[in-house]
């Protein structure tokens, strides 16, 4: 039986999650939402997903990179490939909050709010793959 | 005093034992806590140790002169000093309150001398410490509406164009062409109205201090480089030839790397608006004994002559009928600004039909 890669959307916006669940689902991939960051912590213990997507404003400016620190500081999460979302432009040197706290935990790629449909699955493709 | 709050500590520096011992009483009978000096050295390292609220300091003293003493002491924060002098150099006093003392104490003087100018101090000191509280207060609160609006004008926006994003590819196919057209417009026009939130925002950033430009040396040959990267697939997309001609060994120029990387891409988009398919771009670098010039040229519509001067006005529009794409109206304004934030120029020169020309000069 064929296995879909896994996806987790952690995002405080149910309209955004919805909007990119229905991208990823119709390329073939399993998804979970959460909508906070503890929620995100849990869902990714329990389902081990191949890549979650983190928005960097939650609850917090900076909740994000929390979760972030969290599932690359335990031994079960480490290894989930990590994309930060961000609707704070981050062309400019404006916003103070769009740059990672002192000594933040990697993510493997940055991306700016909205993110075009075709744009979201070439990247995910090249770093989980499609469904294995 | 309330008696509540902690007592204010009150540091005297005199060389005259008679002094620092009548000064003792008087403030501590008042309910000051009080700790004493009888030089400029004593007084600095008890300051720097005890952090005073207020120090009384004579200008007269064997070895370090109380306004030397002074000049150092202005670095603890928040303290009132106080110069004690004699009658006759009040000029000293003057002098003294220029460099930064609050105010005087001639000496002989009585107690309720003393007690009057230490109140005033006191008292003086709690409201500049309050005024600055609340000017931070107002200034953080500022900071935090712009990154706030920010956030909410933008999420919503964001939000929808990424439902229209999932809606074009959902429907991939199984769409009517004119559907899908209509889908693609409302996506335009909302990009734009994201553009528009995030031009203000940098305005209103840049109006209000909040933006700083922090210098460094920029290699503006890079800089021109990545802005004609970015749009190089547009330009293809649209049938535009770009040129570029920067001269190797380009000098650098103080300025923002970021901002700049902005304004370029800003002005070369620009011309892709108003430059048709089978036109051209050209973009080339120069520099003489003073100034760097980067100038942006491309062979679109031009720009009416009775239009030019008000092109770098917020909101300002050149409505022609060839006007395919809308911006945000900010572009060129927010341009403008961080050139200006560069000490440098933006100038503009256009024919109808022939084509525009925008240059930016930096000083060297």
């Amino acid at each position: 039986m064929e296995t879909k890669k896994k996806v987790l959307i952690i995002d405080d916006d149910n309209d955004f999650c919805i909007a990119t669940k229905l991208i990823l689902e119709k390329d073939g991939y399993e998804v979970f939402i959460a909508e906070d960051g503890r929620a995100g912590v849990e869902i990714a213990k329990s389902v081990s997903p191949d890549l979650a997507i983190v928005d960097m404003m939650m609850e917090t400016w900076s909740e994000g990179f929390n979760v972030v620190a969290k599932l690359r500081g335990s031994d079960a999460t480490k290894d989930i490939k990590l994309i930060m979302l961000s609707a704070v432009d981050l062309h400019g040197p404006y916003d103070e909050p769009s740059v990672p706290p002192e000594g933040a935990p990697r993510v493997d790629l940055v991306l700016a709010k909205p993110i075009k449909a075709p744009e979201l699955i070439r990247y995910i493709g090249n770093l989980v793959g499609k469904s294995a | 005093m309330t008696g509540k709050e902690k007592p204010a500590l009150i540091l005297i520096i005199d060389d005259e034992e008679s002094i620092r011992d009548g000064c003792s009483q008087t403030l501590s009978k008042w309910g000051y806590q009080v700790i004493t000096a009888s030089d400029g050295d004593e007084g600095i390292r008890l300051a720097r140790e005890k952090v005073p609220e207020m120090a009384f300091v004579d200008l007269k003293m064997p070895g370090m002169t109380g306004m030397q003493v002074m000049e150092i002491l202005a670095d603890i924060p928040d303290i009132v000093l106080i110069v004690i002098t004699g009658y006759a150099s009040i000029i000293s006093a003057v002098e003294a309150m220029k460099k930064g003392a609050y105010d005087y104490l001639p000496k002989p003087f009585i107690p309720d001398q003393l007690r009057a100018v230490a109140q005033r101090g006191i008292e003086h000191r709690t409201l500049k410490i309050e005024a600055k509280k609340l000017r931070e207060e107002k200034e953080l609160f500022q900071k935090g509406f712009i990154t706030f609006v920010s956030h909410e004008m933008r999420s919503p926006l964001v939000t929808v164009l990424q439902y229209i994003e999932t809606i074009k590819m959902l429907a991939e196919g199984s769409m009517a062409p004119d559907m899908l057209e209509i889908i693609e417009r409302c996506s335009v026009r909302l990009k734009n109205l994201e553009d528009l939130v995030s031009h203000w925002l940098d305005i209103t950033r840049i109006e209000d201090g909040t933006f700083s430009t922090h210098k460094e040396p920029v290699d503006l040959k890079g800089v021109i480089a990545e802005a004609v990267d970015d749009l190089m697939p547009l330009c293809e997309k649209r049938g535009i030839a770009v040129e570029t001609s920067v001269p190797q060994d380009l000098p650098t120029i103080m300025g923002d790397k970021d901002s700049l990387l902005r304004v370029l891409t800003n002005v070369i988009g620009n011309a892709t608006k108003y430059t048709p398919s089978g036109g051209s771009i050209t973009v080339k670098a120069a520099y003489d004994d003073y100034y760097v010039t980067v100038s942006i040229a491309d062979t679109g519509t031009g720009i009416p002559p009775d239009k030019l001067p008000f092109i770098f006005e917020p909101f300002y529009r050149v409505k022609g009928k060839e006007e395919r794409y809308r911006g945000s109206g900010l572009g060129l304004t927010f341009c403008k600004m961080i050139m200006d934030a560069h000490n440098g120029k933006i100038e503009v020169s256009s024919k109808e039909g022939e084509g525009t020309r925008f240059v930016l000069k930096f000083p060297r």
